[in-house]
């Protein structure tokens, strides 16, 4: 260590101290770039010229490794002692996304200069991804020559790293995420995206029918002067109904009756089942030997809901149903002369002509009586790519898992 | 009253554990004999299976993966935690670390007890996929393995060890960083893969995949930096320990972040 004390910044070989003063100097002089810029929105270029960048860049990667591969700045750009710093500053600007929140109107004058509300769009998060995929580039072609099976736990991990890193960073302009409100029984071909701007889509969509499968309702207890819900050791307390009696703040509840879908008929619900109509209970709540008995009703977007007092201070309530299940049945048809009919749901999204639709929202409001699916429509280009990095890290962690640390401070399998 | 609550189960099952764990780390201990370690080592996979039968009912019993609210995943922890603890202990015949994972799943039963949660039977619909259930439990897994590794590193921190004393522990630590870590990374990666399928897109950065990266990193910078100076141990020691802390921020903290507001991710209490 005292060598390294004595040495000077800059001779050889080089430290940790270089790679903190790289990276430092890296992220200062992405910052300046972004207040000189005004903090505006970095935007890589899309398709083909993505490509073309992400190509030269492999390229002049791969000749300057093979021109400058015994170079001792080469040696140290592809070690932990450039590395390290590297990933350090890299977690500091994830750390200050971490603390401060992202996508938002900036607060002040100076987040607003720096982009600190949206950074992963900025200059220094974009110059610290290149130093970082610049520097897993060399390490993994070092590690490649001469070829040794013995490094694949290795290649796979810094490899997959590097192709995610990548692709991720290239594809992010040629990805589409739209959004579309499709109104049941007409067809749709217009989304809007982020912006708000409109886009005509090669697909055409028609709602045949919305369906939403409902949890039973939740019933709890309200304070009447406030209207708050009432809270028990500062937290909530909700109740299910999906049984004939349950216990609220020492409040017995018998669940006399339940109706998924009701109408009030003078003083009770009755089933009924047209738009609008809400779920109902009927139930006898006891407490201290006094009994009230009679309706809760959760609403809806025609109906009351009905409360049913319980004394002075507190009422019991029912609170909308959550959706189980939202799902929507599509008639789409292509430019390219498709024609399909199918059912998506949240997590069960559909794929088409390089499109993924998938079920996003509905009219709340309305619940389950609601005629609007909003649906978003997705197009990642890169994705493949992304794709086979992640199952290369897979892999990589594979080999973490059986092999472990390599023995002896050897560098076999992972390191 | 057919449909008794679950939970109010719990006390029963989780002071059975409690006692057995209580004992084994006693015995683990005080007692040198080999006798007495087994019978330890039995009692600490008494209490382990109590919890395992707790939940498994559990789970038939809400009709959803038990993995939503933070209680739930304390629980889990509990069973994993004392589990590797166990499994450690029969493959290094670490008696501390043994001891200290079931003192930790103690505490976590105990927390479980004094904040006996209204337990949400409900899972909104993003949360309903394959993925659920190995994302969370990948998770869960590697953060026990990580908290295990932890002790060491405190164990180190605390009680200066030699050369000699530290060459044992320090192996041990590093194995569990490397499997903590390989489930780190497939936590990770099937939440991504997830993403794509439910939202659209595979990283959105919310806070809560901002944290879990930000964990992920700090344990990679042990990993290289242990690569790097085998020999330096007490800085290792001190990454590991800080390591640990991000992971809990990614844990518990991020739900009470202002950044985190409205994120998928947070726990239900």
């Amino acid at each position: 260590m005292s060598n390294e004390n004595n040495r000077k910044t800059w001779a050889q070989p080089w430290s940790y101290r270089e790679g903190t003063i790289v990276t430092a100097a890296i992220l200062l002089l992405g910052f300046a770039l972004q207040a000189a810029g005004g903090g505006i929105v970095l935007r890589v270029a899309a398709f083909p010229w993505n490509l073309v960048a992400g190509l030269v860049f492999l390229a002049l990667l791969i000749s300057a490794f093979v021109l400058w591969q015994k170079h001792q700045v080469m040696k140290w750009l592809g070690g932990v002692k450039a590395a390290l710093p590297a990933i350090l500053g890299f977690t500091f600007l994830v750390l200050l996304m971490g603390f401060v929140k992202q996508d938002v109107e900036p607060k002040s004058a100076l987040v607003r200069l720096l982009g600190l509300t949206h950074l992963v769009k900025t200059w220094p998060f974009i110059l610290i991804n290149l130093y970082l995929m610049i520097l897993l580039g060399i390490v993994t072609l070092r590690r490649l020559t001469p070829f040794s099976l013995k490094n694949a736990g290795f290649f796979l991990n810094h490899f997959g790293l590097f192709l995610v890193l990548f692709s991720t960073a290239l594809g992010s302009s040629d990805m589409q995420r739209l959004r579309m409100n499709c109104y049941e029984d007409q067809t749709e071909w217009r989304a809007m995206d982020n912006s708000g701007k409109t886009v005509e889509l090669p697909v055409a969509i028609k709602l045949l029918n919305f369906n939403i499968d409902e949890f039973r309702p939740k019933v709890t207890i309200i304070d009447n002067q406030s209207g708050q819900i009432v809270l028990n050791k500062g937290k909530n307390q909700f109740e299910l109904l999906d049984r004939n009696a349950l216990d609220l703040f020492g409040y017995h509840v018998d669940v006399e009756q339940f109706l998924e879908s009701s109408g009030k008929v003078g003083d009770a619900y009755f089933p009924v089942n047209e738009p609008g109509s809400a779920p109902s209970a009927k139930v006898k709540v006891t407490k201290d030997g006094t009994e009230i008995s009679g309706w809760v009703c959760s609403g809806s977007y025609v109906n009351q809901p009905e409360a049913l007092k319980l004394n002075e201070t507190h009422s019991l309530v029912m609170l909308p149903a959550e959706p189980r299940k939202f799902s929507s049945e599509l008639h789409i048809q292509t430019k390219s002369g498709k024609n399909i009919k199918t059912t998506i749901e949240v997590n069960r999204p559909f794929k088409v002509d390089g499109w993924t639709i998938y079920q996003l929202s509905y009219d709340t409001e309305m619940g389950r009586w609601s005629n609007l699916s909003v649906l978003e429509l997705v197009r990642d280009p890169w994705l493949p790519v992304v794709y086979f990095g992640i199952f290369l890290m897979m892999a990589g962690a594979g080999f973490l898992f059986i092999y472990g640390k390599p023995k002896n401070g050897g560098t076999e399998h992972v390191a | 009253m057919e449909e008794l609550n679950m939970w109010l189960d719990f006390p029963i099952y989780a002071s059975v554990a409690i006692l057995c764990w209580l004992a084994a780390s006693g015995l683990f201990l005080s007692s040198g004999k080999k006798v007495m370690n087994q019978l330890a080592a039995g009692l600490s996979f008494t209490g382990t299976a109590f919890l395992l039968i707790f939940i498994t009912i559990l789970w038939l019993h809400i009709q959803r993966p038990p993995m939503r609210t933070l209680g739930e995943t304390r629980l889990w922890y509990a069973i994993f935690l004392s589990g590797i603890g166990l499994a450690t202990y029969l493959r290094w015949k670490y008696k501390w670390l043994v001891s200290y994972s079931l003192g930790l799943s103690v505490v976590f039963l105990i927390i479980n007890l004094q904040h006996p949660e209204t337990y949400d039977k409900t899972l909104m619909p993003a949360l309903q996929s394959p993925w659920f259930i190995p994302h969370v439990i990948v998770y869960i897994f590697a953060y026990a393995l990580l908290g295990a590794s932890s002790l060491v590193a405190l164990r180190n921190l605390f009680f200066k060890p030699t050369e000699k004393t530290i060459t044992g522990p320090i192996q041990m630590a590093d194995n569990l960083v490397y499997l903590g870590f390989s489930f780190l990374t497939f936590g990770l990666l099937f939440g991504a893969l997830w993403a794509k399928e439910a939202w659209g897109h595979y990283w959105t950065w919310d806070p809560k995949e901002t944290w879990a990266f930000i964990t992920w990193m700090f344990y990679l910078v042990y990993i290289h930096y242990r690569f790097r100076h085998p020999s330096e141990h007490k800085r290792a020691m001190t990454i590991l320990a800080v390591s640990f802390a991000i992971l809990l921020i990614c844990w518990f903290g991020v739900n009470y972040l202002p950044s985190a507001q409205n994120s998928v991710h947070v726990y239900s209490e």
